[in-house]
């Protein structure tokens, strides 16, 4: 009980810190903390460049749920009604870009554009965003076409209802929720992604990456700024991700 | 036919850029042109030379104490989890707690501990304030040791869920009869507990050796020029260097790397497997 007081204490706190260190008036990252301040984020909304991240993030962010939502559905219903040789291995391909590092699907599809002359750009980050995370949509919804077994999709069918009119009236209205749920799950992961991201950014940069440039250079109290902004997107993306998408119920991954 | 646009998706946005990625290593950059070929000069020289080689070594030690280390962190909070916390309400609000940390921006978790670290950070500032150094220790940060505690605290919510879904599966009555017939806590533990966990806290740990292993976030941002990881490498030969077959060539042993250990994975937990 103690140790895993200890652990999660571990998880908050740096976090805890940096939410706390955005809110200082003075001009160091760290200690000492002169005062409250609301300084740092004024700033941050006047700086054009990470404005302008901001909504290159949402737009990627946007674009690659279009893209993984609909093939992760896909697959699920898929994975969900047939046994068929191969489906072992079909998983295991989906859930590749989570179990590799980000780097090697970036310089893969990096090196998929330049073999057919594509210029990088934000579709090129949304292609590469949008193929990593169709392993969120699919887990999700498998986990609830699981729960709700075949017996509505075979009444359905017997009554003479055909694939479309089955999945548009009898499952979607059932996994409705993991549906939603899984969108906002990865659109937190997409405004959060920078190791595919990395290689496959053009001239147009995501927010992740704008911090990274300025890390790279200086460790400024804006970044304390930004990344409380990204860790609050998370924290109520991926709570009211879960919540749509298991019902309260939180079990399994 | 369900499976049919996502199956196609998959081997032209990811089947297809690996096997590219795999041609382009076995050819050679001349006068900044790419000249494809097979040779395995690029795998020769990664194997053979110094900075290569070395950087492999130093992410393989940097991974796999990430692994031990986030292992270690996350087995009493999936116990926690599992056996202590009963309510449905509670364990998914601990669910929920352990999985924030884990979606929250990868960037700013590492970049978190530099400002921990840093010469005017938390850590500094508490010493000096109790007068326990004279001035800021600068030691803390840009080591191996800063890249390791990073890595660990990226990876160990991942450890935890991973172990907790081992741990889950473990039906109370097994507990309930071990404690019957007379085992204490300690016995419960190691005979029982442990070894059916063995498969999450094995899968965890590969997972995270090789996310860990490939990182090149952790080291920019706070390791130092004793740190020089593989990826990093592989990044800065595409920068620069431009030579995009021998970067291909480090994508694809990583890759491997990452395949062994999961096949390696596969068979481990095969055998040590008991069907309950």
């Amino acid at each position: 009980m103690a140790a895993s007081a200890v652990v999660m204490l571990f998880l908050y706190l740096p976090l805890f810190v940096m939410v706390v260190m955005s809110f200082n008036a003075g001009a160091s990252v760290g200690l000492p903390f002169t005062g409250f301040s609301l300084d740092w984020y004024a700033r941050l909304f006047a700086n054009t460049q990470i404005m302008h991240a901001i909504g290159n993030s949402l737009i990627v962010a946007a674009g690659t749920v279009a893209i993984s939502l609909p093939l992760g559905v896909m697959a699920a219903v898929g994975l969900d009604r047939y046994a068929f040789p191969g489906r072992a291995i079909f998983r295991r391909i989906v859930l590749l870009p989570l179990i590799l590092p980000g780097v090697i699907t970036g310089i893969s599809l990096m090196n998929f554009y330049i073999i057919n002359g594509v210029r990088l750009s934000l579709a090129t980050i949304i292609f590469g965003q949008g193929t990593a995370l169709v392993c969120v949509s699919l887990t999700e919804v498998y986990a609830r076409l699981q729960q709700l077994g075949r017996s509505q999709y075979e009444a359905a069918q017997d009554l003479g209802a055909g694939e479309i009119a089955c999945f548009v009236r009898v499952i979607l209205p059932n996994i409705r929720g993991a549906v939603v749920g899984a969108a906002l799950i990865s659109a937190s992961i997409s405004l959060d992604e920078i190791a595919v991201t990395y290689l496959l950014t053009g001239r147009q940069n995501t927010l992740p990456m704008v911090i990274w440039s300025l890390l790279r250079r200086e460790a400024t109290p804006l970044v304390n700024a930004a990344g409380t902004l990204m860790v609050v997107a998370t924290a109520v993306l991926v709570t009211a991700g879960l919540r749509l998408s298991r019902g309260g119920e939180g079990s399994g991954g | 036919m369900w499976l049919l646009p996502p199956a196609a998706w998959f081997v032209v946005f990811l089947l297809v850029p690996y096997l590219i990625t795999a041609y382009y290593s076995f050819g050679h950059m001349q006068s900044y042109r790419y000249v494809p070929g097979f040779s395995l000069a690029n795998y020769i020289r990664i194997f053979s030379t110094a900075p290569y080689s070395g950087a492999i070594a130093q992410s393989a030690v940097i991974g796999l104490l990430t692994a031990v280390f986030s292992s270690l962190a996350a087995y009493p909070v999936a116990m926690v989890m599992a056996f202590c916390i009963t309510r449905p309400a509670a364990r998914s609000a601990m669910y929920v707690l352990v999985i924030l940390p884990w979606w929250a921006s990868y960037l700013v978790k590492a970049y978190a501990w530099k400002t921990i670290l840093g010469p005017h950070g938390i850590l500094n500032s508490l010493l000096v304030d109790l007068h326990l150094i004279a001035s800021p220790m600068t030691m803390l940060l840009y080591n191996q040791a800063s890249v390791v505690l990073t890595l660990t605290y990226i990876f160990t919510p991942f450890a935890i869920l991973s172990i907790y879904a081992s741990l889950e599966r473990i039906p109370a009555s097994l507990l309930e009869a071990a404690e019957d017939l007379g085992a204490g806590g300690v016995e419960i533990f190691w005979r029982i507990i442990l070894p059916l966990s063995v498969p999450g806290l094995l899968a965890g740990a590969v997972i995270t050796f090789a996310l860990g292993f490939g990182d090149f976030v952790a080291p920019a941002l706070l390791g130092g020029a004793d740190t020089l990881m593989i990826s990093t490498i592989m990044i800065n030969l595409l920068g620069v260097a431009n030579d995009r077959p021998l970067a291909s060539a480090i994508g694809i042993i990583i890759a491997g790397l990452a395949f062994l250990l999961i096949g390696l994975m596969d068979w481990a937990e095969r055998r040590v497997t008991v069907r309950l």
